[in-house]
């Protein structure tokens, strides 16, 4: 877009009069420049400027995202010369109805015993329409090397990969539906692994497969295992974990990965838990790892109480020493591994090119007793630093680490503890040159405002901040308002502060000190904060986050709500009292929202009397989502009832959702009536809405959960691709 | 494929010998409000699973509002999907309304059903003289009312925002949850046909044995409604109050209503 901008710029007289100077480049030129160009909307500007440009963008467009349904007469009998040639980035796994058997040899999910048109039942016609949609893709898309693919059985994959054999690279394979039961073990990788040659990069962090699938696939196919470099073994969230055989299997299968991403089964009370050894023979079998991130599964029952881990902090050192290129590390445990300060020296140490760093559940990461740096300050060269559960960082351990790790530009504190916003302003204040993103949350001495305030030294300079919403009631509102009459209390802090930097002593009692900042320091608005992510309990308001110290925020463009809780142990909102989306309208240029209500749990077609049920808690939710008018991007994962496996749009939150008008683009993360749907074509801009149920396990359209089937999917897709759209 | 079959999302499970059940769905919700029930069943008997007109899942479009504007349009639609089916006899399970419904069919043809499970049946929900049957008219009125203000919300382009928790009666609360989940204009016919239904003077012409189930605490159907159905229906009837609470035992409750269920299926009324 700035290329394009540059060059018309001087000559807009000309572009008036009908031709632009871009046109009188030569062609491998205009390629050259467009194939610079990657944000979706500007590619379609330039193509609908005139044919030429048209033609040149499709042969420069390097990634698509499919949409759609190609099963549809539209694009099956696309002419001949659609192609994109330089197109290497493919993805598939979102075309519609989302989450169907794509290419696959089964028959359409619908298991009456008739068909409609749309549904194929007799294995030859299901083929052949395979056969003719995978050549069709192949014809338009010769180069792809990067496949995203959303893949209910492996016939999926069998149907799709013999035209892109020799070039594929990277795969991504999607599936939050049940495995196939009757498959073999590591049949789901078959495909790949068989034929693709080239395949570097598997992507599973979304595929829903069992860990003893992995372990087999990789094991009886070595030279493709060997070949590979980048391995992510999320398992959509869903699997314990690979345990130390296993986890031995797969290094010793991949010697040459410098990624992989896996949920180990830490837990010490199992007898094959991965413990020190299994780190260290992983370190040895996979001496190239640069990016390595292992966690746990599953919370423990009490997180109180954490027992410790099979991981000791001398495994620790041998293990870094056998990684000495690692860049990019995260072991995020449930388990609590003590003192862990030398083994972060040693990482320091053996590890030189550390940037990216999470830590969870370890203890004694830096006690900063001295005036010298240990434990995690040490790592000078971090970039990125997430510590999740440490119970004794303290507020001289954040100065330690400001003083230490210099170029930090993405800072996370999870659940840790002792930390009070006294610590937080030194952290922010040392690291104000570098520090771009923070979060906090979870920390139980770290109400919202007071954190809000803490972090005003860089209040001009943040990029992107998460914190969890928590109102003290003994908060002022006025706190953003500058109404305070502590000037002196002020000023002796920040001697205090002076001293206390010199003498690097801090006492608790400082840290319990509540500090008023003084109206200067409120002025500066949020200047560079681009995105906001916030998290809320069930049954929490929103309103108070404004006058708690976000009131001026003027480009933040992207916001992420969680909430989390019991909605049924809630207690009632005050009638008319509701969320207060509304106050988001204050910022002038909020432009896409994440609005995860997942987590919130209640009822959902039946309640016992008195209570509230979910289509109340969705009216308390989202009312007042439509003075948000700037909004053009919204993805909405609705509350759930966990005995009805329910995750579906109500009355209310349809018809608020509705009155959006300017909504472009609509995820639901969840299902809803197909009469429900009709609603939303009435938003004049909507123009991209999908109901993707991405959670594990998705719902089967065949079994007893029916509210979306395919025909009425495909039905409200025609309806709203036949608008007419304005811009 | 019939036109019967995809617009009722028609479903046939099971290929037990014992016979065929036909489960018909309550307003508001769709049938995997069976979801239960159905494995129990899926063994022994052919299982015919569909959605009643206007219920979520189906079109909207196939909604007739003077077909459906007394409860025979309904029952027109059932004795469509059995002949369809080529049903002979039948065993039919049917939740709240849906139970009037088969005993409105079985009417007119009692040839097809073999017994009538009824749960969570009224005949008339609004009181009477002499007859309780748990909603009075202001409390409906309020309920129409709701369902009036989404509708004309909802035709002006407003978000419709009442909902089954506005309503100041429990009563009225806990019927008509599942009825806002339905969209705005089919919601306020449906409600209106439900409210003015009447069938007590149909019951003596039902000749086909019924099996009357329903919760202790159903708001919507106080267990005097039970006792009426059970005098004045014309055929053998029997009566079981389940220590369940709620007008969908069969969701809120599975343990304690399945196995009743299973009972009533299963067996016959010993005359």
């Amino acid at each position: 877009m700035a290329d394009d901008d540059d060059v018309d710029e001087p000559v807009a007289e000309k572009a008036a009069a009908g031709g632009s100077p871009i046109l009188d480049l030569p062609e491998s030129l205009v390629l050259h420049i467009l194939s610079f160009l990657t944000d979706a909307r500007s590619r379609h500007r330039v193509a609908l400027a005139c044919t030429r440009l048209h033609a040149a963008e499709r042969a420069t467009r390097a990634e698509l995202s499919l949409r759609g349904d190609p099963r549809s007469p539209g694009f099956l009998f696309l002419a001949p010369h659609f192609c994109f040639p330089a197109l290497e980035r493919l993805d598939l796994s979102l075309v519609s109805p989302w989450g169907h058997p794509f290419l696959s040899s089964a028959p359409a999910a619908g298991a009456s015993s008739s068909s409609s048109a749309q549904h194929l039942n007799n294995p030859e016609a299901i083929f052949e329409q395979n056969e003719f949609i995978a050549g069709r893709l192949a014809h338009c898309f010769p180069a792809v090397s990067s496949l995203a693919v959303y893949c209910r059985d492996p016939s999926t994959l069998t149907n799709l990969t013999p035209y892109w054999r020799g070039s594929l690279r990277s795969v991504k394979l999607v599936r939050w539906h049940q495995r196939p039961l009757n498959l073999p073990d590591g049949a789901d990788l078959e495909p790949l692994l068989q034929t693709c040659t080239a395949l570097r990069s598997l992507d599973l962090s979304e595929f829903y497969c069992w860990v003893e699938d992995i372990v087999m696939a990789l094991t009886a196919h070595p030279a493709a295992a060997a070949a590979l470099t980048e391995l992510d073994l999320g398992l959509a969230g869903a699997t314990n974990g690979f345990n130390s055989p296993q986890l031995g299997a797969i290094a010793g299968s991949c010697p040459n990965l410098s990624k992989l991403v896996a949920p180990c089964l830490f837990n010490p009370r199992f007898p094959d838990s991965v413990g020190d050894d299994a780190l260290l023979s992983l370190a040895t079998s996979c001496p190239q790892l640069t990016v390595l991130r292992l966690s746990e599964p599953f919370e423990p029952a009490s997180t109180s109480q954490r027992e410790e881990a099979a991981i000791t902090v001398a495994g620790l050192v041998a293990f870094f020493a056998a990684l000495p290129r690692l860049e990019d590390f995260t072991m995020d445990l449930q388990y609590n591994v003590l003192e862990a300060a030398p083994a972060m020296e040693a990482l320091a140490r053996r590890c030189p090119r550390i940037k990216f760093l999470t830590l969870g559940s370890f203890q004694g990461l830096c006690k900063a007793s001295w005036l010298h740096l240990d434990g995690i300050a040490v790592c000078g060269g971090l970039e990125s630093l997430c510590v999740k559960n440490c119970q004794d960082l303290t507020d001289a351990s954040l100065a330690a680490i400001g003083r230490g790790c210099g170029r930090l530009a993405k800072f996370a504190i999870h659940g840790c503890d002792v930390v009070t916003s006294v610590g937080i302003r030194r952290l922010a204040a040392a690291l104000r040159p570098t520090l771009k993103e923070v979060s906090v949350l979870h920390c139980r001495l770290l109400h919202t405002a007071e954190c809000l305030t803490a972090l005003s030294p860089i209040r001009d300079r943040i990029e992107s901040l998460e914190i969890n919403c928590v109102w003290n009631a003994e908060q002022p509102c006025g706190v953003a308002n500058g109404t305070t009459e502590c000037n002196p209390e002020v000023f002796q802090e920040k001697e205090c502060d002076l001293e206390d930097d010199e003498l690097g002593e801090v006492s608790y009692e400082s840290a319990s000190k509540k500090c008023r900042y003084m109206e200067f320091d409120d002025i500066d608005s949020w200047e560079m904060l681009r995105s906001l992510s916030l998290w809320f309990s069930a049954g929490q308001l929103l309103s108070p986050l404004i006058s708690a110290g976000l009131d001026s925020c003027p480009v933040l463009e992207e916001i992420l709500i969680k909430v989390e809780g019991d909605c049924r142990t809630c207690p009632r909102p005050a009638s008319r009292t509701n969320f207060g989306l509304s106050d988001l309208a204050g910022f002038p240029v909020l432009a896409k929202m994440k609005l995860d209500l997942s987590e919130a749990v209640g009822y959902a077609l039946t309640a016992p009397a008195g209570q509230m049920d979910l289509s109340l808690w969705e009216r308390f939710y989202l009312h007042g989502i439509e003075s948000l008018q700037t909004l053009c991007e919204l993805e909405y994962w609705p509350p759930q009832d966990k005995e009805v496996h329910q995750r579906s749009l109500t009355l209310p939150a349809v018809g608020l959702l509705q009155r959006c008008i300017g909504l472009r683009k609509l995820f639901v993360h969840g299902t809803t009536h197909e009469h429900f749907m009709t609603f939303f074509l009435q938003m004049p801009n909507l123009r991209d809405m999908q109901l993707r149920e991405d959670y594990y396990p998705a719902p089967e359209n065949d079994l007893m959960i029916t509210e979306m089937r395919a025909e009425s999917w495909l039905r409200f897709e025609v309806q709203l691709n036949s608008r007419n759209i304005t811009d | 494929m019939g036109i019967v079959e995809e617009a009722h999302n028609l479903r046939v499970v099971g290929e037990g010998k014992r016979g065929v059940i036909v489960l018909a769905h309550g307003f508001g919700t769709d049938q995997s409000v069976w979801k239960h029930l159905v494995p129990h069943l899926v063994a022994d008997y052919r299982v015919v699973l569909f959605d009643t007109m206007g219920a979520g899942p189906t079109n909207p479009d196939y909604f007739d509002f003077t077909r459906y504007a007394t409860l025979e349009g309904y029952a027109f639609d059932l004795l469509a999907i059995l002949q369809e089916l080529g049903v002979s006899s039948c065993i039919y399970v049917g939740h709240s309304v849906s139970a009037v419904i088969g005993a409105l069919a079985s009417i007119s043809r009692p040839d097809l059903f073999s017994k009538l499970v009824l749960l969570s049946a009224s005949p008339r929900y609004l009181n009477d003289v002499d007859y309780y049957g748990g909603f009075e008219q202001e409390e409906l009125d309020e309920l129409f009312e709701a369902m009036g203000s989404n509708y004309k919300a909802w035709c002006s382009g407003f978000a419709p925002l009442c909902i089954g928790g506005d309503m100041e009666s429990v009563a009225v609360q806990e019927f008509s949850r599942t009825l806002f989940n339905i969209r705005p204009d089919i919601a306020l016919s449906v409600a209106q046909t439900i409210f003015q239904s009447d069938v007590r003077s149909l019951l003596p012409l039902v000749t086909v044995p019924c099996h009357i189930v329903q919760s202790t605490k159903d708001l919507a159907v106080p267990v005097v409604v039970s006792e009426y159905l059970h005098k004045h229906l014309g055929g053998d009837s029997i009566v079981e109050v389940m220590p369940s609470e709620g007008h969908l035992p069969q969701l809120s409750s599975p343990d304690i209503v399945i196995p009743v269920l299973l009972r009533h299926i299963q067996r016959d009324i010993a005359v």
